[in-house]
């Protein structure tokens, strides 16, 4: 089982393949989420492609107070979706 | 009801449009649309094709055009209009025909009654329809006063479109300044509106959780906020009510075809039930059996939706609607047209594409929920025979990426045993 940060690496990858986006190298913890190289769609294309691989979208099961701006808040954002599981 | 040109020479103050860095005064485009009108006198009373170039040289024109010019079609850049007698504006030099010899005209004594401003929705086949308003319909829910002329508006729609349109003249007509920063990633956006010291904004929900994802909207002194051309969702209404307690918050339903809206300014999805059946209303509004919102403008509906209208004047949006608590909840198009982000995908037109693929058999395209962005486009297919699915669906993407708009491609493509029908042969889209 990979852990979720590779699962969330590797469904950026994908996404930014399938929507002719190119990620920015290295995504590191404090890369602004607007600056990877995914727009708006390939965000809600990612959100679908982990609800799919993970079973769960934080952003409709939870009631976030503020929207993420950087990986790390992303992937945290998940952590404590899938914690709830 | 006074021409754009006549509203704002009479307004006590007007504003500025910052447009590509360059801040144009509405005063001087006021001068500049005077001397279009001098110079050009071929396009009195005539049609004009109004290709989009850029905000400053578009709002000229409007204030040029409106009262002077009998139609103005809003082209949105690459789509062309094939109908005769039409004028292209800004006109090519090369095959310019103004004949010099004409006495230039004074521009403001023989205005036209009222000139007919023509939008564009996209039809199913991807042809541009085209739907007739006025100025008096286009402006009826700007106002003026005092407190207004000290906004300034970000527009992050596209002006030639229905939203960004109702932003342009709410800011000309209330002597507000206006910044355009439509054609922008989200974070350029939020320097820009930083920068200009922007406090009015309106945005479909999709650009505000854009705005909301930069972790910069805070740092704007925001006291009017619109959300409109999708559904608002309570999650984003919410976090914008927490970041701007004290601003007004309000969401805006607008039909383009019949030209008219109405306003939600209780920071709560939907409308109050109680709306239905109040013919105080500027909008009356009633749900049909089939569960779809009807609207009723004061003003006359143009006669392509006849149609669509019943005995008692009652256009059908056929947008559909649900009604919890006392409340009523849009659901989504009954057409079956998806809504990404704002941006409009007709499924036939998907399903089209995708059935040009050889071994694919049948194809269902439909609208996938999305938190970030309203609803993905996704779809089922059948396959022919012992086809490898894998290719199939290669296959399929590609011949997506090579003839539809980015947010029209599915997002997903699932391989299916079979495609549910309608008694009469229809694909069933419920």
């Amino acid at each position: 089982m990979l852990n979720l940060e590779q699962q969330i690496r590797d469904a950026m990858q994908q996404v930014a393949e399938l929507s002719d986006c190119k990620l920015v190298e290295p995504v590191k913890s404090d890369t602004l989420l607007l600056e990877c190289g995914l727009d708006s769609l390939g965000y809600a294309m990612l959100v679908a492609q982990l609800e799919e691989d993970l079973g769960f979208d934080p952003f409709t099961e939870l009631a976030i107070d503020t929207y993420p701006s950087t990986f790390a808040e992303f992937l945290a954002i998940y952590q404590l979706c899938a914690d709830n599981q | 009801m006074q021409s754009l040109i006549h509203q704002l020479i009479n307004l006590p103050t007007t504003g500025v449009i910052t447009s590509s860095g360059e801040h144009g005064k509405v005063t001087d485009l006021i001068k500049n649309a005077d001397q279009i009108r001098q110079h050009h006198p071929q396009i009195h009373q005539h049609k004009i094709a109004l290709q989009y170039t850029n905000l400053t040289q578009f709002v000229t024109a409007l204030i040029a055009f409106d009262g002077w010019c009998s139609e103005i079609y809003l082209c949105p850049p690459n789509v062309s209009i094939s109908q005769n007698q039409l004028i292209k504006w800004p006109i090519d030099v090369d095959t310019d025909n103004t004949d010099l010899s004409v006495k230039p005209l004074n521009s403001t004594s023989s205005d036209v009654a009222h000139t007919s401003w023509y939008m564009s929705t996209s039809g199913t086949t991807g042809e541009p329809r085209w739907y007739p308003h006025t100025f008096l319909s286009l402006s009826a829910s700007t106002k003026y006063s005092s407190r207004l002329q000290t906004l300034c508006w970000a527009l992050l729609y596209q002006p030639f479109r229905f939203a960004g349109l109702q932003v342009v003249l709410q800011a000309l007509l209330s002597g507000a300044d206006l910044v355009d920063v439509a054609d922008y990633e989200p974070l350029a956006q939020m320097a820009f509106l930083k920068h200009a010291d922007v406090t009015a904004v309106s945005a479909t929900p999709s650009l505000w959780r854009q705005l909301l994802m930069t972790g910069q909207l805070s740092e704007l002194t925001l006291s009017h906020i619109t959300l409109g051309g999708e559904i608002a969702d309570q999650s984003v209404l919410d976090k914008l009510k927490r970041l701007f307690p004290s601003a007004k918050l309000r969401h805006i339903y607008a039909s383009t075809e019949a030209g008219v809206g109405f306003v939600v300014v209780d920071g709560r999805a939907g409308f109050p039930a109680e709306w239905l059946e109040d013919t105080s209303l500027p909008v009356a509004l009633k749900v049909s059996d089939k569960q779809h919102l009807l609207i009723k403008p004061s003003h006359q509906i143009c006669q392509t939706l006849a149609q669509q209208t019943d005995v008692q004047g009652y256009m059908d949006t056929l947008d559909t609607v649900q009604i919890i608590d006392g409340r009523v909840f849009f659901l989504g198009r009954a057409t079956g047209t998806i809504n990404v982000g704002g941006s409009k995908v007709h499924p036939e037109k998907v399903e089209q594409i995708l059935l040009q693929c050889a071994d694919i058999s049948q194809a269902k395209v439909y609208a996938k929920k999305s938190a970030i962005i309203g609803e993905l486009v996704v779809a089922d297919i059948t396959i022919i025979g012992s086809a490898n699915q894998q290719n199939v669906k290669q296959q399929a993407f590609k011949m997506c990426k090579n003839k539809l708009q980015r947010y029209e491609i599915p997002t997903k493509i699932s391989v299916v045993n079979n495609i549910a029908h309608d008694p009469s042969g229809k694909l069933n889209r419920k």
